[in-house]
């Protein structure tokens, strides 16, 4: 082969890997810029007032005076809208009887939609779900629902050979030459004066309960779930894995016992998490009784099993890289074997256990599938300590996947969904780059 | 030990004892701890098969491994289990057609093309992909990544496409880490030797190192496969679920439903009846789970100690 081909081929050949790195920073980017950026909107966005009005009756945020004084601001805003339909009643009566039913079919449908937008009309009944007390808190899904009364839903059959297709018919059309007619105009011009959207930051999303299914408030219990299940997780495996990996590294004589017992806990480190799930429901609930039900200690349990193998392995490599001179050091001025273990390796191996310590606490605070037929319920109050012992708890990542296909209003709560995934890959990817700066510290203070 | 006035180096007779029978009783329960996941692994087989026996006393196996009607809350169910097993398969497939190149071609570039600063800063973002939360991927796949494809024309957002890219994604990091593991592990004097023989890094990495890395890849390759089948979270969310056999087979715009996701979707209904045929499937699906499992894990270990 000439040498340029054979420097091409070099050159291409490096360009291969490249490029794969690239697509693997590319992938993650992909993945985490929408995340993050729709996550943070569940904190920061346009609230309106009927948003802060929502927040300070069922939570008790803001402040009261000024509140009431922009909701009466609003509602003045607001009240030759619901003047016009009062007004519009008695003249639909006059109508010939064809028009008449088009046009109530259209009043019907302007008013379920404004009833959403605004909240529900004055002088009515309160409804009983939380939701339909208020009308829309968010400015962005406020414009939505604008659209919905200004514009009517329907479907194009005019070309038979095609499918039908959706278009959005002004409803103004309908109401042509009625007094009506001005209704859609002022709603349009007038809608930020009835809404007053404004720039908030709500930062209590990740301390406030939630209301009526998520649908307002944030999102504190979830995440104390999440923590509740990850620590629990550690108390058990964190000692179990030590000692463990004191045993294998320190104790253990290599044998067949000893890589019997590598072979098993490579299988368990192989065993998928849906089993381990099972396994949990089978042995810790059905068989032993840890609870009567799901609870959160029985959640810690599995998901203990499933970090167990993590932990002991890199509490082994912690362990094995302290120096051998540190041991001999001890051993010969006269310490016992578990005493240099525990007064000298240990505290030298502490900080590479602490790293793969928290690596595994971001794994069981992001595991789903060990926790659903376990620990995971969708909708509960925040624990407190000693409940975890028998209690079900909700969790960040149940709840990701119970919000995003379960809720009966997906699409109204996007902004709740994309807020937990972001909290919970945050969490996660804290714990990581807690773990990866320690390590490159651990690592620069071995080489000197 | 005490010191008495005749203080003495060596230990009496008494103090000896004690001693050995301190170290060895501290060494058994050590041991004891060590040999807790060996237990577990255990408790963990024998509670799942056993869940499994009366399924298939009952029904034997042939219809679960052979059948395509899955009906189990039919009365009476039927466990054609065939189309589950083939989803499973199918998504794998596409997740290690995705992983492998782009994984091994990125841990030999992490390992021998990159200068070590430039690797410092990529080795961080191996591992962020690894500890992105399944439920977190199969969020992206249901919320942002099937509407998408949607757009693009397809039928269905949730599909084997769709679940195998996200698979691919999440399989990864293990195959990267392994894999550059084990080119690190070849070692600096074949690398060398190589060099010295006038070969370009092209040539020394594909018939050099490569080579002699072949078993560590392909333990890599094995883990990889491990962890897309037992994904649970990813498939459930955004494959589907659609028990049946794509037609064509290679017919990726279709759904499917996976073990995993079969197990965690109808546990849900199928645990206020323990006992009932509808229980004990979801066990048999955990057993051939789990069967899969421990093949790979024992393939993946006969691969790495095998050769020197």
């Amino acid at each position: 082969m000439q040498l340029k081909t054979r420097k091409f081929i070099n050159k291409l050949f490096s360009g291969i890997g490249i490029t794969s790195v690239v697509i693997m920073t590319a992938f993650l980017l992909i993945l985490l810029t929408p995340i993050t950026y729709k996550g943070l909107g569940a904190i920061f966005f346009s609230g309106t007032i009927e948003y802060r009005m929502l927040n300070y009756k069922e939570f008790g945020h803001g402040d009261k005076e000024n509140i009431e004084k922009e909701f009466a601001k609003a509602k003045t805003a607001r009240a030759p809208v619901y003047l016009q339909f009062d007004s519009f009643k008695k003249e639909v009566k006059k109508l010939e009887p064809k028009k008449r039913r088009e046009i109530k079919n259209q009043l019907k449908e302007i008013k379920e939609a404004l009833k959403e937008l605004l909240g529900p009309f004055p002088d009515t009944p309160i409804p009983v779900l939380l939701r339909n007390q208020y009308g829309q808190t968010r400015w962005k899904n406020a414009q939505e629902k604008l659209h919905h009364v200004l514009y009517s839903e329907e479907w194009d059959y005019s070309d038979p050979t095609k499918p039908g297709i959706q278009v959005f018919v002004p409803r103004k059309k309908y109401f042509a030459g009625t007094s009506f007619e001005s209704f859609f105009p002022y709603l349009e011009k007038n809608i930020k004066k009835m809404l007053l959207p404004k720039f908030t930051c709500y930062w209590q999303f990740l301390t406030d309960k939630s209301k009526d299914a998520h649908f307002f408030g944030g999102i504190m219990p979830e995440i104390l779930g999440t923590i509740y299940l990850a620590l629990g997780a550690m108390i058990f495996a964190v000692p179990l894995g030590i000692l463990a990996a004191i045993y294998l590294s320190e104790y253990a004589n290599p044998g067949k016992i000893i890589s019997f017992l590598r072979i098993c806990m490579g299988a368990l480190a192989g065993v998928p998490s849906i089993v381990f799930g099972l396994f949990g429901l089978a042995f810790f609930i059905n068989t032993i009784h840890v609870s009567n039900s799901k609870s959160v200690l029985a959640g810690s349990m599995t998901l203990a099993l499933l970090i167990l193998p993590t932990v002991i392995r890199s509490a082994e490599e912690a362990i094995k890289a302290v120096p051998n001179t540190y041991r001999e050091a001890s051993l010969g001025l006269g310490a016992g074997k578990w005493h240099s273990v525990w007064t000298i390796v240990l505290p030298s191996a502490l900080p590479g256990i602490l790293t793969g310590t928290i690596i595994s606490l971001g794994r069981a605070a992001g595991e789903t599938a060990p926790i659903i037929f376990t620990a995971a319920v969708s909708v509960g109050l925040p624990l407190k300590i000693w409940e975890t012992l028998s209690q079900p708890t909700p969790a960040l990542s149940w709840n990701i996947y119970n919000l995003c296909t379960e809720h009966e209003a997906v699409d109204e709560i996007r902004h709740v969904q994309y807020g937990m995934v972001f909290v919970l890959i945050a969490i996660v990817l804290l714990f990581n780059l807690t773990a990866i700066i320690a390590r490159a510290r651990i690592m620069k203070k071995l080489r000197g | 030990m005490h010191y008495n006035k005749k203080q003495s180096l060596v230990f009496s007779k008494k103090d000896a004892t004690l001693q050995w029978l301190g170290s060895s009783i501290g060494k058994g329960f050590l041991f004891l701890i060590a040999s807790f996941s060996a237990v577990i692994v255990f408790l963990i087989f024998w509670f799942i098969v056993k869940d499994a026996i009366p399924f298939f006393a009952e029904k034997g196996f042939k219809e679960f491994f052979t059948g395509t009607n899955w009906y189990p809350a039919a009365e009476p169910g039927e466990f054609g289990a065939l189309p589950i097993f083939v989803g499973t398969i199918l998504v794998t497939l596409g997740a290690i057609i995705i992983a492998v190149p782009v994984g091994i071609c990125a841990a030999v570039c992490l390992s021998d093309i990159l200068p070590f600063k430039i690797r410092q800063i990529a080795k961080p973002i191996v591992e962020m992909l690894a500890a992105v939360p399944s439920v977190a991927y199969g969020f992206f796949a249901l919320v942002i990544f099937a509407p998408f494809l949607q757009s693009l024309g397809a039928t269905t957002g949730t599909n084997v496409l769709n679940v195998s890219i996200i698979l691919g994604i999440m399989a990864l990091p293990t195959i990267v880490s392994v894999a550059e593991d084990a080119l690190q592990a070849v070692g600096k004097d074949l690398r060398e030797g190589s060099y010295a023989l006038g070969a370009t890094r092209a040539e020394t990495l594909i018939k050099v190192i490569i080579p002699a890395a072949a078993s560590g890849i392909t333990a890599a390759v094995v883990l990889g496969i491990m962890r897309a089948i037992g994904e649970t979270m990813v498939v459930w969310m955004a494959s589907g679920n659609a028990a049946q056999i794509p037609e064509p087979i290679y017919n990726v715009l279709q759904p499917v439903r996976t073990l995993t996701a079969t197990i965690a979707g109808d546990m849900g209904e199928a645990d206020h009846v323990i006992g009932s045929m509808r229980y004990h499937v979801l066990f048999a699906m955990a057993a051939s789970l789990l069967a899969i499992s421990f093949l790979c894990n024992w393939i993946s270990e006969w691969i790495t100690t095998r050769d020197p």
